[in-house]
């Protein structure tokens, strides 16, 4: 295979230029789609990892009746560690609690109080299998049958309002793929088609002077390529200021790892690519 | 060689090729005569395998009809050259790109593709034009560029369907004369034309056919 590439690139940017209009509307609705696509992808990905770091700090705490001895305390510590769904539970003494408080929001509550307000507690570890709201709910229920438990706070609400949310992101980003994917391909398509049939005449005279059916493929593959790359490279570098300047708001709100930048670039490539294949074999047999 | 075995040809209906027999030998130049019709156009795309026989067999070089898978044919088409009434050029590029068409198709290094070029390009006395676009060609000029095109790849045979059928009588007469000056450097020609006259000046074995059958 000595076919020339430099010959099959040349002929691709001419075919571009000969069907301009109608390259430029493709490119530019990719890159729409694409943009669109990339930022609800980096909302998902936010959201997973929001999602993901509420659910490592799942934690109930169950207040233990104030009465009641350190030592009376353990019994109740073991039997909730014993719980269905539940990985540790961590007994923490008033003087623990204080020194928490302290490091959390660096006030002492000794400067104004004479006594510790704090009161004891367990600190209950959730299964990471047992994190949705509803199954949080019954072990904090478990708890709160448990005798000389006063009270369980825990954070179960906003997971499962997170949960339910995100039900509806997935949603929008499997329609914005679909929106995607069909948009590349029929335009890749499309735009393959006119420049097929303005160049019925050239793909004639190479069938006639013997070039291959690769050879005559590659220059339509290479723009239809080249069309998805660039629509997807302009969605990658929108999506990218869309997110820079809402850090510039919103400092850390946001992450934007690179290989989910690139994402729309690969994705437009690669759709339009397939596209082109299809087309190609599709239009050439009918010249 | 091109050699056609009790050839019959069905399309649309209609009968369009029947017993057709014949043979070209290397280095031979036959002319294919008849009415507008008759069926010549049929046969040379027969031998260039753009349609496959409904009975019969044709066989050029080591290809056979019978036999040949679609990544055959452009490698027989590099073998025979093929020159029509008009000219099949792309107008939007110029004579040296439209010559090296043909051998950037088959693959060839820009090198190669330079040297045969102007090689084929003398040979037709075009090397002058070489940067012309083929819009300001005539039509004689246009004709010897297709050939310059045709033989690009050293084919062995040239099929040329109605080569002058756009050309006024002396620029025929020249094509004629460049057509015979191939031949004679040893790629057999098959030439089809309506007009008779045409062939009595040319040194060729003259078939005539009409609807579709080979006639005495
Ligand atoms: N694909 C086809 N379907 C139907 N009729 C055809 C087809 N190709 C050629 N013909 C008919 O076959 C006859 C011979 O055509 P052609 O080979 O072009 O003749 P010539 O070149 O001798 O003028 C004509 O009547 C033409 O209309
Ligand atoms: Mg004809």
């Amino acid at each position: 295979m000595s076919l020339n590439l430099l010959y099959s690139l040349r002929e691709g940017v001419l075919a571009m230029r000969r069907s301009r209009l109608s390259t430029l509307w493709t490119t530019s609705t990719i890159a729409v789609a694409l943009t669109l696509f990339g930022i609800f992808m980096v909302l998902t990905f936010n959201l997973q990892r929001m999602i993901d770091s509420v659910r490592q700090h799942v934690v109930l705490e169950a207040f233990v009746d104030a009465s009641l001895g350190e030592d009376a305390v353990e019994p109740i510590r073991a039997t909730i560690a014993g719980l269905d769904g539940v990985s540790e539970a961590v007994f923490i003494s008033r003087e623990q609690a204080l020194a928490r408080f302290r490091d959390a929001f660096g006030d002492d509550p000794m400067l104004v109080l004479d006594e510790n307000p704090l009161p004891m507690s367990i600190e209950v570890q959730v299964d990471a299998a047992q994190r949705t709201g509803a199954q949080i709910e019954g072990i904090a229920r478990r708890i709160s049958g448990i005798e000389c438990i006063d009270e369980v706070a825990y954070k179960g609400g906003v997971v499962e309002i997170i949960n339910h949310w995100s039900r509806y992101i997935y949603l929008i980003d499997a329609v914005l793929f679909f929106l995607v994917l069909a948009s590349a391909l029929f335009l890749v398509s499309n735009t393959l088609r006119l420049t097929i049939m303005a160049q019925k005449k050239a793909i004639q005279i190479m069938q006639l002077v013997g070039a291959e059916r690769g050879f005559i493929r590659r220059p339509y593959l290479i723009q239809g390529i080249f069309q998805g790359a660039l629509g997807g490279g302009i969605a990658s570098c929108v999506v990218w200021i869309v997110f820079a300047l809402i850090s510039l708001r919103l400092p850390a709100l946001f992450e934007l790892p690179s290989w989910l930048l690139l994402t729309p670039m690969g994705l437009g490539a690669l759709l339009a690519f397939w596209g082109s294949e299809i087309s190609v074999n599709r239009f050439l047999n009918d010249v | 060689m091109i050699q056609i075995t009790d050839v019959w040809y069905r399309a649309g209906g209609n009968q369009i090729l029947s017993e057709i027999n014949l043979h070209v030998k290397r280095g031979e130049f036959v002319s294919l005569v008849g009415a507008s019709g008759a069926g010549k156009s049929t046969l040379l795309r027969l031998i260039h395998m753009a349609i496959l026989p409904t009975k019969g067999v044709v066989r050029v070089d080591r290809f056979n009809s019978r036999s040949v898978k679609a990544g055959d044919i452009p490698l027989l088409r590099r073998k025979v050259g093929f020159i029509f009434q008009d000219f099949k050029l792309l107008e939007d590029r110029d004579v040296y790109d439209n010559v090296a068409f043909a051998l950037w198709a088959t693959g060839a290094r820009r090198s190669t593709i330079k040297k045969r070029v102007f090689q084929v390009l003398a040979g037709v006395g075009l090397s002058h034009k070489r940067y012309a676009r083929i819009e300001e060609l005539s039509g004689g000029e246009k004709q010897r560029v297709a050939i310059a095109r045709a033989l690009a790849n050293e084919p062995f045979v040239l099929l040329a369907d109605e080569p002058t059928g756009n050309l006024d009588p002396v620029t025929t007469e020249e094509i004629l004369k460049l057509l015979r000056k191939i031949n004679t450097r040893g790629t057999a020609v098959l030439m089809a034309t309506h007009k008779d006259g045409l062939v009595k000046t040319l040194p060729s074995q003259v078939i005539k056919i009409k609807e579709g059958r080979i006639v005495p």
